[in-house]
């Protein structure tokens, strides 16, 4: 029996986590223009599908803060608003874009470059590490097919995928037939090294038990070995020696290995340096046998950020535009950084809620200054905004571009009509710009 | 020696850019002139005369002696490039205090914040106080950091300080870093670096160096597993032929870097120590 009233969309792509499930198939009703039922998603992306139905937690009007309670405007007020505050300041930032679509962030290196101000994107607080590492020394990769087809040898390192990317070992890296691994999981070897007993720690066939913020010595140590050296200690970073000889037998003996990393050796201590002697590492293992790495990416579309900023401006995030062309500089103008020390004096916040994941007294900065956020839920950041801009959100109710981890772009689908008054996030930032032009008379 | 005297007369509210304040854009300038010069507020350019008192006038670039009064902690990039004369400053000072600079000589009577000397090219930067992070660094991307000159630094300087160094004995250039106490990954990626720290360090010194000196008159918190301890010396021949005297525990590496000078040799399974990727640390 078909539901007359449900419509079904098929190969969806999931816009939660970089992994890019491209396959989902989601039900609408189409009376209350509602998500019923998602098949083949993860949990998450599940979540996320369901987290856009109208209800208390989303934004259907253009919100003001007034007197301390919001009042809904018209969006031209809400944009001449907010273009006022950007237009005054003289130092802004504008950060997120991680989860919205390549023409919004496009639009926002417009816009940035417009104001003279600070842009940056969440791999500042995620995987810059690795940009910074990739800089210094290069990255062997490759998409994500072929270390499904290929690989006997895959290592999580610092990263924890049966959790933040659910369907990643089915659909990728473990336990998917490929077309030289035909048995699936029982044909690759699995190593994992964290400190913790994870979840994917448990499936794997070993597990490195490194000590926390040791991961530079640990590599270190597989790179000496590797090269031939006898390693004076007994023991690096609560590994045995014995092990890492094992470990180093079992990297040089497969056929084509790669090592997935992720937060635990981005955002640990020695940052772009763990990933920097992680790629020399896999440089030297190509001397035995074929290897490469890649990051774990979070957001769906932080390696779409990444990629939108660098081939607009040159650089993948942490842009200066003060001077009116861009600069790059991590530490210097990465957004922890320039708040805390209390550098800028206004935000704008486009798909991303760092008052969830910034240090306490970088939001205390940001909290002081006039803040808006281009935000469908309400979050810690939302609710802290002087102007709310309702988006529709990408993927699930407007079509765009979205890289994939291994920076394959894929076209996001739109499954339903968003509520309210939302606009895009393109259209919402094009209007932006339209009125900053104005009132600087260009 | 012309002295050409700047004041501080208004603290500016964002970090001001003011590579105009160097004896180069100085130079054959009257104070007039020198106040007429682009320094950068945010997003808004101003000049140097909104923000500093001038007197005195520009001569030939080596006979520039420029002197620095207030307080300078948010003002970056002075005496950037700059390729002779002086400036003295008499308190603390901002990011890439005399980054690419190639000639001449800086004191900063105070401590200095994050790039301080960064990929330094010649000339002499000294610090009395403290620095920040890659002090003396490769920029990001760089695979040439600091070429030549001297860097002194009396206090503790933070992490990743002369990443990237470039030195050559045949060319003569000796990139030296001289300092208190460092932070973590001191030398990192150091391909001819002399560093000495009369005080303690953290953790991976001479990360990736693939040949330079690193002498450590302190302790260091952990020594990196690729190290190899070769034994005690009583003095240190740096690369510049300069002798340091001392007990000193010599180690060779790093040798997890493919490219290490001092390798092993594959017949004898010796380490050949050819006077480079040497790390002493006193005993």
């Amino acid at each position: 029996m078909v539901d007359k009233n449900i419509r079904t969309v098929t190969d969806v792509i999931c816009p939660f986590c970089g992994t890019l499930c491209d396959d989902l198939e989601v039900d609408i009703d189409i009376r209350e223009e509602k998500v019923v039922e998602v098949r083949n998603g993860c949990q998450i992306g599940t979540k996320k599908y369901f987290s856009s139905n109208p209800g208390e937690h989303r934004y259907n009007k253009p919100l003001i803060k007034e007197n301390g309670s919001y009042k809904e405007v018209k969006w031209d007020e809400a944009i001449d608003k907010a273009a006022d505050i950007l237009v005054k300041a003289k130092r802004p930032l504008l950060y997120g874009f991680s989860s919205t679509e390549c023409d919004a962030q496009g639009k926002g290196v417009e816009l940035a470059e417009l104001l003279g101000g600070i842009l940056d994107n969440t791999a500042s607080v995620c995987h810059g590490p690795s940009l910074l590492a990739i800089q210094d020394v290069g990255a062997p990769t490759s998409t994500l097919g072929e270390y499904k087809n290929r690989a006997d040898l895959v290592i999580f390192w610092g990263s924890n995928p049966v959790h933040a990317h659910p369907r990643h070992l089915g659909r990728y890296s473990d336990l998917i037939r490929g077309y030289f691994r035909k048995d699936g999981a029982s044909d690759r070897f699995l190593v994992v090294v964290d400190p913790r007993n994870t979840h994917t720690a448990q499936l794997a066939d070993m597990h490195i038990q490194v000590n926390p913020n040791e991961d530079y010595e640990l590599l270190n140590a597989i790179r000496a070995t590797l090269r031939g050296v006898e390693l004076d200690e007994e023991e690096i970073s609560g590994v045995p020696k014995k092990k890492i000889i094992e470990l180093v037998n079992t990297l040089k003996s497969c056929k084509f290995g790669v090592i997935f990393f992720g937060m635990g050796l981005t955002q640990t201590l020695s940052h772009h340096r763990n990933i920097d002697a992680a790629i020399c590492l896999v440089r030297e293992l190509n001397d035995h046998t074929k290897f490469l790495l890649t990051p774990m990416r979070g957001h769906y579309n932080v390696a779409g950020a990444n990629q939108v900023f660098a081939w607009q401006t040159g650089y993948s995030y942490s842009i200066d535009f003060s001077k009116g062309y861009p600069r790059y500089n991590p530490g210097e103008f990465s957004s922890v950084d320039v708040l805390m020390r209390k550098e800028i004096d206004a935000s704008l916040i486009v798909a991303s809620d760092p008052a969830s994941n910034f240090p306490a007294a970088a939001v205390r900065n940001m909290f002081k200054y006039p803040l808006i956020s281009i935000e469908p839920h309400h979050t810690p950041t939302s609710v802290n905004a002087d102007i709310i801009l309702p988006p529709a959100i990408a993927g699930i109710e407007c079509e765009g571009t979205a890289y994939r981890m291994d920076s394959v772009p894929l076209r996001l689908r739109k499954v339903k009509d968003p509520p309210g008054d939302c606009l895009t996030d393109k259209e919402i930032i094009e209007r932006l710009i339209e009125a900053v032009k104005k009132k600087k008379g260009e | 020696m012309t002295e050409i005297k700047l004041k501080l007369k208004k603290e500016p509210e964002y970090p001001l850019e003011a590579e105009a304040i160097s004896p180069d854009q100085f130079a054959g300038k009257s104070a007039i002139e020198i106040k007429k010069l682009i320094v950068y507020h945010g997003n808004e350019e101003k000049t140097l005369g909104d923000f500093f008192d001038v007197s005195g006038n520009g001569s030939e670039i080596s006979d520039i002696k420029i002197i620095i009064d207030g307080n300078l902690s948010n003002v970056k990039r002075i005496g950037e490039k700059m390729t002779g004369g002086e400036i003295i400053i008499n308190s603390d000072v901002g990011m890439h205090i005399g980054n690419n600079m190639s000639g001449g000589k800086i004191l900063v009577n105070g401590n200095a914040d994050d790039w301080a000397g960064a990929m330094l090219k010649g000339g002499e930067l000294e610090i009395i106080g403290d620095a920040g992070h890659y002090v003396g660094a490769a920029y990001r991307g760089f695979w040439k950091g600091m070429q030549n000159g001297l860097i002194k630094v009396k206090g503790k300087i933070g992490d990743e300080a002369l990443s990237w160094a470039n030195g050559s004995k045949p060319a003569k250039r000796f990139p030296t870093l001289i300092c208190g106490g460092a932070g973590s990954f001191l030398g990192v990626h150091s391909h001819g670096g002399t560093i000495i720290v009369e005080g303690d360090c953290n953790r991976c010194i001479g990360a990736d160096q693939v040949r330079g000196t690193i002498v450590v008159k302190g302790k260091i918190t952990r020594i990196l597993p690729s190290f190899k301890k070769l034994g005690e010396v009583k003095e240190i021949e740096l690369m510049n032929g300069d002798i340091i005297k001392g007990k000193f525990i010599e180690y060779s590496g790093d040798h997890s870097v493919e490219k290490n000078h001092s390798k092993i040799d594959k017949k004898t399974g010796k380490i050949s120590n050819s006077s480079n990727g040497r790390l002493f640390v006193a005993a």
